[in-house]
């Protein structure tokens, strides 16, 4: 005999259903719910209806009503859950937003260039003229101009690559109307720094004057983690009345800070044949902070940069007269910058175009 | 350069820990390149000496800078004083000798050497004491016998190269100082025999060339273990002749290295003094007779003025006249102070001080760079108008990229093979001292340069690929001119849930090439174009009037198969930037009014031979039809079923629109006719 249908039967189904009714979120749930409490053979409530005979027949009737009260609320309760769900249903042209997009393919700069463009754009900033010279060059533009005669000793640090045989000169100044006195000689080498550009631009233009020249140079190196035979400079010179060893350390602090970050900045003297005082600028080792790391060969600086006061031999060679200006000049490597900047620890990937590696710089 | 600290310290009584030595002379122009603890609390610091300074290539040049940094005293070695040994024959080259003496010394070249000292000592050849054994090694030299150890103690410690001869292997006991003979060879003590030029200084003896001078010694009159005379050799040769000599022969030693640089014509007698008092000192032999000294035109040290003003006009600084006075004569310049500034005299060594400037590089170094106020130079002049060559590549980074390609960099020279398909090969460039043969030419076009780069990312599994370069391009008639390159492969449509994806035709990489002519202001005529380095009936030209701007198509499968790529299609493109820049107007902006009136479309489609270029089917349109068309597209191309051989079904829709009124339907029904008639005549075009 099954078990007589009591009120408390009815009240503990009724919160049964209340609870599967709040965690039943699709049709699927829903017609569950409807079978299990509904169902015509095995259904809860129906189950009930068909045992109303073991009711004693006092309380048959009341307990009937209650019976039939709890499933008309089941199915009211259904149906409205069920209007509810189709009411929310995405229309039938509905996408799926979390598939992937459709890609737009974008490329990225390379970041040597990336680099270019940051240091282009703090020297403009600084009323600096950006422009570009020829790649291959002549002797006396590269080297002569610069105060290193042939057989001058400096000529070693900077092993240079020869052409086989002269061919047209450099390209400069074809946008300008009309084309300066262009200094054209047959290009006889691959320049070895963007210099040659200064000794050009200072014959074209008197002073003051304030550029820089990014730009390839090449030199006679082979590949190594730290050497590439090409690589990317960025000169810069600036000419005028009263321009001192002060003005360059000024223009460097706030150039590599703004480059850099907060830095520590300094000065080193050194030797160039085409300035005179020359200086190596380095600036505090930004991977130990300047306590001293093997990043920074445990001396807590990192040499950044090449730089003087322009040899008055130079400007004696372009027909400025020393005594009326001074001037310095600089000369800083996108590769080392870009190193430092980005964590790269090998040259060689600049040069690879791997995009692997390209796609790591942001659009 | 080598320094042991315990050596420099007898000369400057410097306090400071190797590390703190090392410290404060890097920022005083002597970079350290390493610091190398010898345990004993000695230390052996590598000294970065710069090019201009052959003078601090030694103990007691670092140590007059050591002692002007830290403000202390130097001590010289202990030598006899200048006038103990004889010297003689200052009045010139010629002289026989001090009678009596056993060497003859002649300078036949006194150009190429304008001092030559020598001495003969009585030796008895042995290893060298163990204390000038330790102080070679920690330098990095060899000890080999007393003699030749002391020969190259006094290099370390003065910079004076010396050397020693055999005095028997010099015939006629004589030294001559001269060049070379034509066809004359020497054996030098690496055992190499060296074809010696006429250009060329050596040391010889009555016979023959036994040394080269400056350079290194010769093997037949080398120092043996049954050597019992010495002719010890302390000279001055001219740097460019030792550099050039140095240079031929492929020969770079330590004596090259510091005459080359410029040696002190005023140090020779003073290192043969010490040397001759070392050999002395340590029982290794005796002088005999007297130091000979041929020194035909004593060189006076340089006299420079320092301005006041000029040293504060350059540095931005006003540095006290005290530490003026301090750090020169600290650095062995004489200073006397006037009113408005100083006459300097500028010791013989420093060959590097010429100009009023080095005198105030000498005072910035050692006042000190850190003390140099912080200043920023006023504006100057309003500035130029940037380069265009800048500007451009910028917008075309910006362009490019924004087609889904990424930028390249790649070497400005390739290997001759890769270059040969991109130019003729007379107008190919050729590097006279390559790397090596994959740097062999400059490159006539940056493509060899990304198709390498395509199939370095092709390799790492990498199959679409979209690179770009920017950069100049060599050739032998037309020197050096900017391009832009571009190299594509791959899918053109990235593959989606929505649709499989599409992998790159002819079509795109034509809108690549017409998106960077757009971006600098012109509009081309795409034409086809045979070329070798492009496939086959997938090459064009695009043109500006008669000036070609741009070369593209299909990459050759040969150049692909050779740089290991598939049969997948790489497209790419060679865009010539100059030529743009030539051909192109400079852009000024003019709104037109917008259309006041509608357009009216009219479809047409036409049998044609299948040769025909759609280009020349458009201009016939143009010619035939009314100004009021205003744009033609071609929308279906069909070949096939219900088509014959060799023909074409092209379709095209003409749109048509005038400024002035509504156009009615028989407007465009006249039109049409007009261009069908056209085409029927110049085609022989059949409607469909």
């Amino acid at each position: 005999m099954p078990e007589p249908v009591d009120r408390a039967t009815i009240e503990a189904l009724r919160a049964d259903f209340r609870a599967r009714l709040s965690s039943s979120a699709t049709d699927r749930d829903l017609q569950t719910l409807n079978d299990d409490f509904l169902g015509r053979r095995s259904g809860t409530v129906t189950g009930l209806l068909k045992s109303l005979g073991t009711v004693p027949a006092n309380a048959r009737r009341d307990i009937g009503q209650l019976v039939n009260t709890l499933k008309r609320e089941i199915e009211s309760a259904i149906h409205d859950r069920r209007a509810a769900l189709a009411s929310s249903r995405p229309p039938a042209d509905a996408v799926d937003v979390t598939l992937p997009a459709r890609e737009i393919p974008i490329g990225r700069v390379h970041p040597l260039m990336r680099v270019r463009q940051q240091v282009e754009d703090i020297f403009a900033r600084m009323g600096y003229e950006v422009l570009e010279g020829p790649e291959v060059e002549d002797d006396y533009h590269n080297f002569e101009a610069l105060n290193m005669p042939p057989d001058h000793p400096a000529r070693d640090m900077q092993d240079t690559l020869y052409l086989n045989a002269p061919i047209a000169g450099g390209t400069w100044g074809a946008h300008m109307d009309p084309v300066p006195e262009a200094q054209v000689r047959a290009a006889t080498l691959l320049r070895t720094h963007t210099s040659a550009m200064q000794i050009r631009y200072m014959k074209t233009f008197p002073p003051p004057i304030r550029i820089i020249v990014p730009g390839r140079v090449y030199r006679r190196d082979s590949l190594d983690l730290s050497h590439t035979p090409m690589f990317q400079q960025c000169e810069g010179l600036v000419v005028g009345p009263g321009i001192t060893l002060a003005d360059l350390k000024g223009t460097f602090e706030a150039m590599l800070r703004e480059l850099f970050g907060d830095v520590r900045v300094r000065l080193r003297p050194s030797f160039f044949p085409y300035t005179e005082p020359s200086a190596e600028i380095d600036i505090s080792c930004q991977s130990c902070g300047g306590d001293g790391c093997g990043t920074c060969k445990r001396t807590g600086w990192i040499e950044i940069l090449g730089s003087g006061m322009v040899h008055p031999a130079v400007l004696e060679a372009v027909g400025y007269d020393p005594e009326q200006v001074t001037g310095f000049a600089f000369g800083i490597g996108m590769e080392r910058v870009a190193m430092l900047k980005y964590g790269v620890d090998d040259i060689r990937l600049f040069y690879e175009n791997d995009l692997r590696f390209l796609e790591q710089f942001p659009v | 350069m080598n320094i042991l600290v315990s050596w420099l310290r007898e000369y400057v009584e410097v306090p400071d820990s190797p590390e703190d030595l090392a410290r404060t002379m890097s920022v005083r122009g002597f970079s350290v390149e390493g610091i190398e603890s010898s345990g004993d609390g000695d230390a052996i610091v590598d000294f970065e000496v710069t090019a201009n300074r052959p003078d601090c290539m030694s103990v007691v040049g670092m140590a007059r800078e050591v002692a002007t940094a830290y403000n202390l005293p130097l001590r010289l070695p202990a030598s006899p004083a200048a006038d103990s040994g004889t010297k003689e024959g200052k009045d010139g080259g010629v002289s026989d000798g001090v009678p009596g003496s056993v060497i003859d010394i002649r300078i036949d070249d006194t150009d190429r050497c304008p001092r030559y000292v020598g001495a003969v000592v009585d030796v008895h050849v042995a290893p060298s004491p163990a204390w000038l054994q330790a102080r070679l090694q920690a330098a990095g030299v060899r000890p080999l016998s007393n003699v030749v150890d002391v020969t190259n103690y006094v290099l370390l410690e003065l910079g004076q190269p010396m050397h020693a001869f055999d005095l028997t292997a010099l015939a006629g006991g004589q030294i001559r100082v001269r060049t070379a003979r034509p066809g004359e060879t020497l054996r030098t003590l690496d055992g190499q025999t060296r074809a010696m030029t006429t250009d060329m200084l050596v040391i010889a003896d009555g016979e023959r060339a036994t040394a080269v001078a400056g350079v290194m010694g010769g093997g037949d009159s080398e120092v043996t273990p049954a050597t019992t005379t010495i002719v010890l050799e302390s000279a001055c040769f001219d740097a460019l002749s030792v550099r050039r000599t140095s240079k031929a022969l492929g020969l770079k030693t330590e004596a090259s290295m510091r005459f080359e640089r410029g040696a002190d014509p005023n140090l020779p007698l003073v290192a043969m003094q010490r040397a001759v008092a070392l050999l002395e000192s340590i029982g290794a032999g005796t002088l005999r007779g007297a130091i000979i000294d041929r020194y035909p035109a004593p060189v006076q040290s340089r006299s420079l003025r320092l301005r006041r003003t000029r040293l504060a006009e350059v540095l931005g600084a006003a540095v006290p006249d005290g530490d003026v006075r301090r750090i020169l004569r600290s650095l062995d310049f004489t200073a006397g102070a006037d009113d408005d500034g100083w006459d300097v005299g500028v010791p013989t060594r420093r060959v590097d001080v010429t100009r009023e400037v080095d005198l105030i590089e000498e005072v910035a170094r050692h006042y000190g760079f850190d003390r140099i106020p912080v200043t920023f130079p006023p504006p100057a002049a309003a500035p130029r108008p940037l380069d265009p060559r800048i500007m451009r590549a910028r917008q075309l980074r910006g362009v490019l990229t924004g087609a889904g390609f990424s930028e390249a960099v790649t070497f400005g020279f390739v290997a001759a093979a890769a270059a040969a398909p991109f130019a003729a090969e007379d107008d190919i460039v050729p590097i006279a001292n390559p790397l090596s043969e994959t740097f062999a030419v400059l490159r006539p076009s940056a493509l060899p340069g990304l198709i390498d780069g395509v199939a370095h990312n092709r390799r790492r599994e990498r199959r679409d690929v979209r690179l770009f370069e920017i950069g100049a391009r060599f050739g032998r008639a037309r020197g050096e001119s900017q391009a832009v390159a571009c190299a594509w492969t791959g899918l053109a449509a990235p593959a989606h849930v929505s649709g499989t994806g599409r992998d790159v035709d002819f079509f795109d990489m034509k809108a690549v090439v017409e998106r960077v002519c757009e971006t600098m202001g012109v509009t081309a005529d795409v034409t086809s174009h045979t070329v070798g380095w492009l496939a086959p009936g997938r090459s064009a030209a695009a043109h500006v009037g008669d000036t070609r701007v741009a070369t593209f198509g299909q990459l050759a499968r040969e150049i692909a198969h050779t740089n290991g790529l598939s049969d997948d299609p790489v497209y790419v493109a060679d865009i010539d930037l100059d030529a743009i820049l030539r051909v192109g107007a400079e852009r000024h902006i003019r709104v037109e009014p917008l259309p006041r009136y509608p357009a009216i479309t009219r479809d047409l489609s036409v049998l044609l031979d299948d040769t025909l270029a759609a280009a020349d089917v458009r201009q016939t349109i143009r010619h035939a039809a009314p100004a009021t068309l205003i744009h033609i597209i071609e929308f279906d191309r069909y070949q096939g079923k219900g088509i014959p051989d060799a023909k074409v079904s092209l379709s095209l829709r003409l749109t048509f629109r005038s400024s002035e009124r509504t156009l009615t339907d028989a407007d465009a029904q006249t039109a049409m006719d007009q261009v069908m008639a056209a085409l029927t005549a110049a085609h022989g075009a059949v409607q469909r």
